[in-house]
């Protein structure tokens, strides 16, 4: 088909917008990694220096172990988990699901470094919880700065990101298939086991991969929890890795992140082909639609209890600690609560122009970075919709290639790509950099979220509107557009939240100018002004709630 | 003189062939309807023509307009070939109004507002919804939501209107009505429409002529009375009415008519196609063709009535010969017994 230059030239431009906004960072790194000296230096060369240094590296290889350990046993934890969740609240008649799910997803929906800092606050040795249960029970049995309750708590916080995809192929399972079970005299927990389980056994494969390379790219956790003994993984040895030589020293950083990214991406590719096998597994088991709850009876005890534990731990104790320390001044054995209460740490945000400034900068890149990057991101969805050629392929790829990095390598890529190119230079020390950062890291995620959107307009309508003359422009313009429009408003909001949420992206590109909560967290945390992050956490948490209120009352989907 | 000319179209899904070569014209003011099974290429012949979907080989010509031709690497998108389509879901756009739904076609050709209200309001009239264009789809029933279907499609004055089935998403009450009332309109105004559908009586009763796909291919076109009443063909047999079936072998051939004989039995039938004894051949006769009779003279056959099922217009008659059943029309119950099955030998038809 002969298309019109109007027609190819604006697609074409944000194929390539899109491609060298995607590969010119991770190219950068690849580039940097190969040569002995930071890339502004004159005496650089290309050589595998920076290999060979960190592969001497003990400490490296203990973080690269530590991350394989803690990677493995979240994903042990929260695959599991998540499944069993999905099943009490997708196929049980458990009572209070409508208000259970919100908070199931609570977690995917806060700042790591918040929940971090929550644990802290909460469980860590002076901890609120930790105080009490001394208190009242005379011991807390429990330690927070070690490998294994960084598993658990990893494990945990990201049960969210299984029972999301074990819920939506739950969604598309017929209930005969348990029902059948059921007549033949199977308990609710047993036709778990057997039946529903096992026949979304893709769909927590996929999501066990996720969790599996989320746990590679793990930093708010590791910093905060692991820092205080020492145990590095590869995302914190990367961060440190400054600090131990002294200089900047960029190709080692380089050489550590293509190392991740190595890791990660076969990871997300793999995943990609589990998603497609597990499409064609989900639509062929059982007849959808006709859904019956199955009645728990006595076993809605163990379910609800399950459940109940699972937000207590994962989301009451660090969101309450968190709650708490931003209105005391300081806390320990012996401190009585009422008498240590405060507002004298937001008074010091407040006075802080930085901080205000970060705050400010927060609620900017979310609401109105969040609406460009919707807006951008509708333009590589209609660069691709219904237009089965090899440039859709190619985006499709192209997209998923952010998945693989962590926020914290991307800021770092970006803060390069804007060293290196002199013509960015000034936009550097602007929001832009962070905008443009965090618009590449939640690249996937958010082409899900529109993708999502287009496929549910029938092809039809479309088609109609060609039939009946438009051009394809028109036809996006008039029928596709308006009938996403609820979805991409949904979309803004999501991505307001994730914009909220995220900290390592930020990290490296914070500069006068481009603070962002989550940065100032990073930093704050390294210098220790525990007062100050209780205070901006909660200020962040509320920020998400916020969106999170908004995002329920009008019944946005919390999941693509 | 032909507004739409198909010419040996082919067209396949990755490796999958749908359609093998297919021809087609459809005269102005003509009917035409594409019947076949599910899986036929019935529906892919009309998006072709619509340039939803693109041949490989083929040519297409909507009066003297190429819109297709592969041996000229000629396409018109879809937007460029001024057809009307009519989609089986409607596929009316929810967030329009009756109005615009069916104003956009004329806004897209810069039809001036005055004129294009007009023209609106002109063919919402015609098919009757005269005060629903301030509604939106969803506030119409599925016959309102058919008919603002249409109008969309033919208030740009397109040469074809295309219709993919257009009479599956209603009910079987409505969809009697909505044929007639479809039938009565394209003859009106005179439109040149072809029609998808499956469901043969709806080809008959609304079509000046049927094409009869089956597995990509033209298996025979005619008229309804054509292809009801003297079929090619042992599928267009099946296909186009309820038949009783019998398997057999020809013994005699003799004056234009051939003998079958099964085990036990013995009847004559018109041969279609060459025919020579010994052949094993299938003798095809429609349910309301078998006639019940009262004695043996005649084409018949004496059989033992296994049972009869009361259809309200009429009673349904099953008979037994041999593991086959045979069916038969009849006003009345019938006792249990044997009866006489008479078979009109212009009416038996042997493939």
């Amino acid at each position: 088909m002969r298309a019109s230059a109007a027609e190819t030239l604006p697609r074409a431009f944000t194929i390539l917008v899109t491609a060298t906004a995607v590969l010119a960072p991770l190219s950068l790194i690849l580039y940097q990694s190969l040569l002995n000296a930071p890339f502004f230096d004159a005496r650089k060369a290309i050589g595998l220096d920076a290999y060979r240094f960190i592969f001497a590296d003990p400490d490296f290889w203990q973080a690269f172990k530590n991350s394989g350990l803690i990677a493995g046993g979240m994903t042990l934890i929260a695959v599991p988990l998540g499944g069993l969740l999905a099943f009490v609240m997708e196929r049980t008649d458990l009572s209070g699901r409508g208000w259970i799910e919100p908070l199931l997803l609570v977690p995917s929906f806060v700042s790591p470094m918040v929940l971090s800092f929550g644990y802290v606050v909460a469980a860590g040795p002076v901890g609120f919880y930790s105080v009490w249960s001394r208190e009242l029970f005379g011991g807390a049995p429990w330690g927070i700065y070690s490998i294994l309750a960084m598993t658990v708590i990893a494990g945990l916080t990201h049960v969210p990101n299984v029972y999301v995809y074990a819920s939506a192929a739950l969604k598309n399972l017929g209930s005969d298939v348990e029902e059948a079970a059921r007549v033949a005299g199977a308990s609710p927990f047993r036709v778990a086991f057997s039946v529903s389980l096992p026949l979304i056994m893709p769909s927590l494969l996929f999501s066990g991969v996720l969790v599996f390379f989320l746990g590679f790219e793990l930093f708010g956790l590791p910093l905060v929890l692991g820092d205080p003994e020492g145990i590095l993984v590869l995302s914190t040895y990367l961060f440190k890795l400054t600090n131990k030589l002294g200089t900047p020293s960029y190709h080692l950083m380089a050489a550590v992140a293509v190392c991740i990214v190595a890791v990660t991406f076969p990871l997300v590719l793999l995943q990609r082909q589990l998603l497609k096998g597990s499409r064609k597994y989900a639509s062929i088991k059982g007849k959808s639609g006709r859904m019956r709850e199955l009645p728990l009876g006595g076993w809605k005890w163990l379910a609800g209890g399950v459940i109940g534990a699972w937000i207590f731990v994962s989301v009451l104790v660090p969101l309450s600690g968190i709650a708490l320390r931003a209105f005391v001044t300081n806390w320990g054995e012996g401190v009585r609560l009422a008498e240590v209460l405060t507002l004298d740490n937001f008074r010091s945000v407040w006075e802080e122009p930085t901080m205000m400034r970060g705050i400010w900068n927060t609620i900017l890149i979310g609401v109105v970075g969040g609406l460009l990057t919707v807006a951008c991101y509708t333009a590589i969805g209609f660069a691709t919709h219904r237009r089965n050629d090899g440039w859709s392929r190619f985006v499709d790829y192209l997209v998923l290639v952010p998945r693989a990095v962590p926020g914290l390598l991307a800021g770092l890529a970006f803060l390069w790509v804007f060293l290196f190119f002199p013509p960015l230079r000034p936009l550097r020390s602007t929001l832009f950099s962070g905008w443009l950062a965090y618009s590449v890291v939640w690249l996937a995620y958010g082409m899900r979220l529109i993708s999502s959107s287009l496929l549910q307009v029938s092809p039809e309508l479309e088609e109609a509107a060609r039939s009946a003359g438009a051009p394809r422009w028109r036809v996006s313009r008039d029928v596709t557009l308006p009938l996403i429009r609820y979805g991409l408003l949904g979309s803004w909001l999501l991505v307001f939240m994730i914009f909220e949420r995220e900290y390592s992206t930020a990290v490296y590109l914070l500069a006068p100018g481009t603070e962002v909560i989550g940065a100032q967290l990073v930093s704050l945390w390294q210098g220790g002004a525990i007062d100050l992050v209780a205070a901006l956490s909660l200020v962040n948490v509320v920020l998400v709630a916020v969106g999170l209120g908004i995002a329920l009352r009008f019944g946005v989907r919390l999941r693509d | 003189m032909a507004e739409l000319t198909v010419e040996n179209l082919h067209l396949r899904y990755g490796d999958n062939p749908i359609l093998k070569g297919v021809s087609m014209n459809l005269d102005r003011g003509e009917v035409v309807s594409l019947l076949g099974p599910s899986g036929s290429g019935k529906t892919t012949l009309l998006r072709a023509v619509a340039g939803l979907e693109t041949p490989h080989e083929g040519a297409i010509r909507i009066g003297e307009r190429v819109v297709f031709d592969s041996a000229a690497a000629i396409e018109l998108p879809a937007e460029h070939r001024n057809l009307g389509l009519v989609f089986q879901s409607y596929a009316l756009w929810p967030h329009k109004t009756v109005y615009d739904n069916v104003a956009y076609g004329l806004r897209l050709r810069k039809v001036p507002q005055a004129e294009a209200a007009e023209r609106v309001g002109q063919v919402l009239a015609q098919l009757g919804l005269g005060p629903l264009g301030a509604r939106y789809p969803h506030q119409l029933s599925g016959g309102q939501q058919q008919r603002v279907a249409i109008a969309r499609a033919l208030v740009y004055n397109p040469p074809v209107i295309l219709l993919d089935e257009p009479l599956s998403n209603l009910d079987a009450k409505l969809r009697e009505e909505a044929r007639a009332f479809l039938r009565e309109l394209i003859v009106r105004l005179g439109l040149s429409a072809l029609v998808v559908t499956h469901d043969q009586s709806e080809a008959m009763a609304m079509s000046d002529r049927i094409l009869l796909l089956n597995n990509g291919r033209i298996e025979q076109q005619g008229t309804p009375q054509e292809m009801y009443g003297s079929p090619r063909t042992l599928f267009v047999a099946e296909f186009m009415g309820s038949n009783n079936r019998l398997a057999g072998r020809v013994a005699e051939v003799r004056d234009g008519r051939a003998r079958i004989e099964g085990e036990g039995w013995s009847l004559w039938g018109t041969p279609k196609g060459e025919t020579a004894p010994g052949r094993e051949v299938n003798a095809v006769i429609r349910i309301e063709q078998v006639k019940l009779g009262d004695g043996p003279e005649g084409n018949r056959l004496r059989l033992p009535l296994s049972t009869s099922m009361y259809l309200g217009d009429k009673w349904e008659h099953l008979f037994r010969l041999g593991a086959t059943a045979l069916r038969a029309h009849g006003t009345g119950d019938l006792a249990p017994g044997e009866y006489w099955l008479e078979f009109p030998p212009d009416r038996l038809w042997l493939f």
